[in-house]
């Protein structure tokens, strides 16, 4: 079995031959990575329609997909670990604002810039911070970002020369502006498309000095995968040329004068991989039409509730789904490995011992990276949901075993020679003896555990999955409605798991009286 | 019906039983007796295999076992064969009386439920515990439940049970109970090596007594004949020990 699965491993990296263009216009699709997460304006929920994805980025990749005649599949992932997406094969470019640096264009290939950006220090109106110079007297200033952007470098860079700053990394954009407003951090540094867009959202913060340390916003492809570099930098010239850019940027109102800069940087060809034939492909200009995006004010409570109440309840949904299947899986795998331990031949106890040891020893995201990011790389690559469900059973199945073990020794040697002596064999002596009493023993523990494996459902969000707590961290950088939607984010929970604790009690009171 | 000859048990260094050899026939009834310690349990558990051994071997209905013998499927035979009563009962706590005489019949013998369940009432009323057939073993008495204890081991049909101690962790009137049991079992001719600490038992029920000291059997007699002439020096002291005059 175990080498039917390294043989079909093998053949799935000979297949792997192909390089990725050629498996988009085989498949017709090309998958690309961003983190709605990181909001607007980049990949966010639609306000109109809380379920559909908007964002120049996808209005970027649609108008890309247009021109390859490719379909653009949207996946999630965590912003700061897309790269390792794409090394995994679990996208095939990123395009959510990632900047172009010397150590990522090593790492992969990137495309010619999209957009050029510089970083923005916004602070509260009448605050502390009121210049670049401000920051490098008093403080210490707390200071916010993006985790791992270019903004973070340079406000670690600051402080790494001796200013009084403290850089403070966060998951989300918008995140770091909530909290400038309200007064634990002093400064944010947010890229320019950012600042712009939710300025209507944060009236109370302003701009401090000139945007600084311009830079410029690229995809990137797999480590030698130029000939769809080729075709992306070919799609961005011709998008550029008829005026498309422009539009869709005009639409999220984050044109400005520095794009300018795109012209000379696609025209003269300074970057990697430009094919002079793309320019004579640029066509007639696009339609420009005067669509515009722009935030609502913030809204509050009920209505908030009312309109994305059912995202987060069919995002349950999936948090149900993952506990209910990987539960099971990580009860009856648990109960091999105990009995494994207790009665099987004793050359198979040392490696269930290391087993339970080592997956209680390791925090379960480390677990779910390793399923993730490296199996992929030793040519297994399962779907992100099966991840989960296989990361899970797997981490559980140990704490399992452990409550089995217990519950399998609580019974008393007697009961094994009771059954043994009347002729029953070992196996049907465990199934219909040890093993029903050992289960009234554990039955407690185990509905604990699955409560927590309930919950612990949300780490999966680092594999891609958008359960519960995923979607409501997105809902609330998007809408900074946090308050409301944590309240239901909480009572959903609640919902889900106070009947699982009812249930464990009927259980008990039945396994009492039986 | 079962043999053994030169039967060696050790844990660790210490030796348990040193070269232990006895017949038991067809229909007898052997009473082993003997100061605590001196290997009679032990002895007991050696022959239906729950405890491996280090030399010697050991018949038992047409079966042989071998030092540390673990054919798994052979010791299940011989277990069918010979039933087993341990002194704490071990009745099945989450099966009721019924349960725990039928669930061997089902699982081992293929017998199917309905018959089983006869098949167990019968045996439950001839052990005196008609009405009981539904209660669990934690609202019956210790006489009862060593008699449910009987009746189980009774429904796999055994040619022959081995009982260790029965009786020791019964007050005297329970003990009586269950030694009524077993006395008529005796008289319908089942064979039976008890361990025992009842004299009583040994005296007037066995057939023949063998006595147990120092992972030895120092004496082994009818009871009319040990009881009433005891050559041992052993034996001598442990029956003085256990306030049986000699007759």
């Amino acid at each position: 079995m175990l080498r039917l699965l390294l043989v079909t491993a093998l053949l799935a990296g000979a297949a792997g031959a192909e390089d990725t263009w050629e498996r988009a216009v085989r498949t017709g699709v090309l998958r690309w990575g961003a983190d709605q997460e990181g909001g607007g304006p980049f990949v966010f929920s639609s306000e109109a329609d809380p379920d559909r994805l908007i964002g120049f980025e996808v209005d970027l990749a649609d108008a890309i997909g247009r021109y390859l005649r490719v379909r653009m599949e949207f996946v999630q992932g965590q912003w700061d670990r897309l790269s390792d997406m794409l090394r995994a094969d679990k996208v095939d470019l990123v395009l959510n604002g990632y900047e172009w640096t010397p150590d990522r264009a090593l790492a992969m290939e990137a495309t010619a810039p999209y957009y050029v950006y510089a970083l923005q220090l916004l602070a509260r109106k009448g605050g502390p911070v009121r210049s670049w110079e401000d920051l490098r007297r008093g403080g210490p200033h707390r200071v916010g970002c993006l985790t791992a952007s270019a903004a973070h470098e340079l406000m670690l860079g600051l402080a790494g020369e001796g200013a009084p700053v403290e850089a403070i990394g966060y998951d989300g954009n918008t995140d770091s502006m909530q909290e400038t407003l309200t007064g634990k951090l002093d400064a944010t540094l947010q890229d320019t498309p950012i600042a712009s867009f939710y300025a209507p959202r944060f009236p109370d913060l302003e701009p401090v000095g000139d945007a600084v340390a311009p830079g410029y916003y690229v995809m990137y492809a797999r480590e030698g995968d130029q000939a769809l570099v080729r075709r992306l930098n070919e799609a961005l010239i011709v998008l550029f040329r008829s005026g498309e850019l422009e539009r869709i940027y005009r639409k999220y109102g984050i044109w400005n004068r520095e794009q300018q800069q795109l012209a000379t940087i696609l025209e003269t060809g300074r970057f990697f991989g430009l094919q002079k034939a793309a320019l004579s492909e640029a066509g007639a200009r696009g339609d420009a039409t005067a669509e515009e995006v722009k935030l609502a004010g913030r809204q509050r409570g009920w209505a908030i509730v009312s309109r994305y109440g059912g995202q987060l309840v069919r995002a349950a949904g999936i948090t149900v789904a993952l506990s209910a299947i990987s539960f099971p899986l990580a009860v009856l795998l648990g109960l091999f490995v105990a009995l494994g331990r207790l009665y099987g031949p004793r050359w198979a106890r040392v490696p269930l011992a290391c087993y339970v040891e080592f997956l209680r020893g390791t925090p379960l995201m480390l677990q779910l990276y390793f399923v993730f990011f490296l199996l992929p790389e030793l040519g297994l690559n399962i779907p992100a949901f099966a991840c989960a469900i296989v990361g899970l059973a797997i981490n559980y199945s140990a704490y399992e075993s452990e409550i089995y073990r217990a519950g399998l020794q609580a019974v008393p040697r007697g009961q094994m020679e009771a059954a043994l002596s009347l002729g029953m064999s070992r196996f049907t002596a465990l199934r219909r003896i040890v093993v029903p009493q050992a289960a009234r023993i554990v039955v407690p523990p185990v509905v604990n555990d699955f409560i927590a494996l309930f919950k612990d459902t949300s780490v999966c969000s680092v594999v891609t999955i958008i359960e519960l707590t995923k979607r409501f961290s997105v809902l609330s950088q998007g809408t900074q409605a946090t308050i409301e939607l944590m309240c239901l984010t909480g009572v959903l929970y609640l919902l889900m798991s106070y009947p699982l604790s009812l249930v464990s009690r009927r259980l008990e009171q039945r396994l009492e009286t039986a | 019906m079962i043999a053994v000859e030169g039967l060696v048990k050790r844990f660790g260094r210490a030796e348990i039983l040193s070269g232990i050899s006895m017949r038991v026939e067809a229909g007898e009834v052997a009473a082993v007796i003997g100061p605590s310690g001196g290997g009679k349990s032990t002895f007991l558990r050696c022959l239906n295999g729950l405890e491996p051994f280090d030399a010697g071997e050991v018949r038992v209905c047409g079966f042989t076992l071998g030092p540390h013998a673990h054919d798994a499927r052979k010791l299940q035979q011989v277990r069918q064969a010979v039933g087993f009563v341990f002194q704490q009962f071990n009745l099945f706590p989450h099966l009721t009386a019924l349960g725990n005489c039928i669930e061997a019949p089902v699982r081992v013998l293929g017998m199917p439920r309905d018959a089983a369940a006869a098949n167990a009432r019968d045996m439950l009323r001839r052990v005196g515990l008609s009405g009981r057939e539904d209660a669990y073993p934690r609202d019956l008495s210790g006489g009862q439940q060593q008699r449910v204890a009987i009746a189980r081991a009774l429904l796999m049909r055994p040619k022959a049970i081995l009982f260790d101690e029965p009786t020791s962790a019964l007050d005297p009137v329970m003990a009586a109970e269950v030694l009524e049991v077993m006395t008529d079992l005796a008289k319908d001719g089942q064979t039976m090596i008890v361990v025992t600490h009842s004299m009583h038992f040994a005296r007037n029920v066995a057939n023949h007594v063998h006595v147990f000291a120092g992972g030895k059997v120092v004496e082994s007699a009818p009871p009319e004949r040990l009881f009433a002439d005891p050559r041992d020096e052993t034996t001598r002291a442990f029956l003085r020990e256990a306030g049986v005059r000699a007759s």
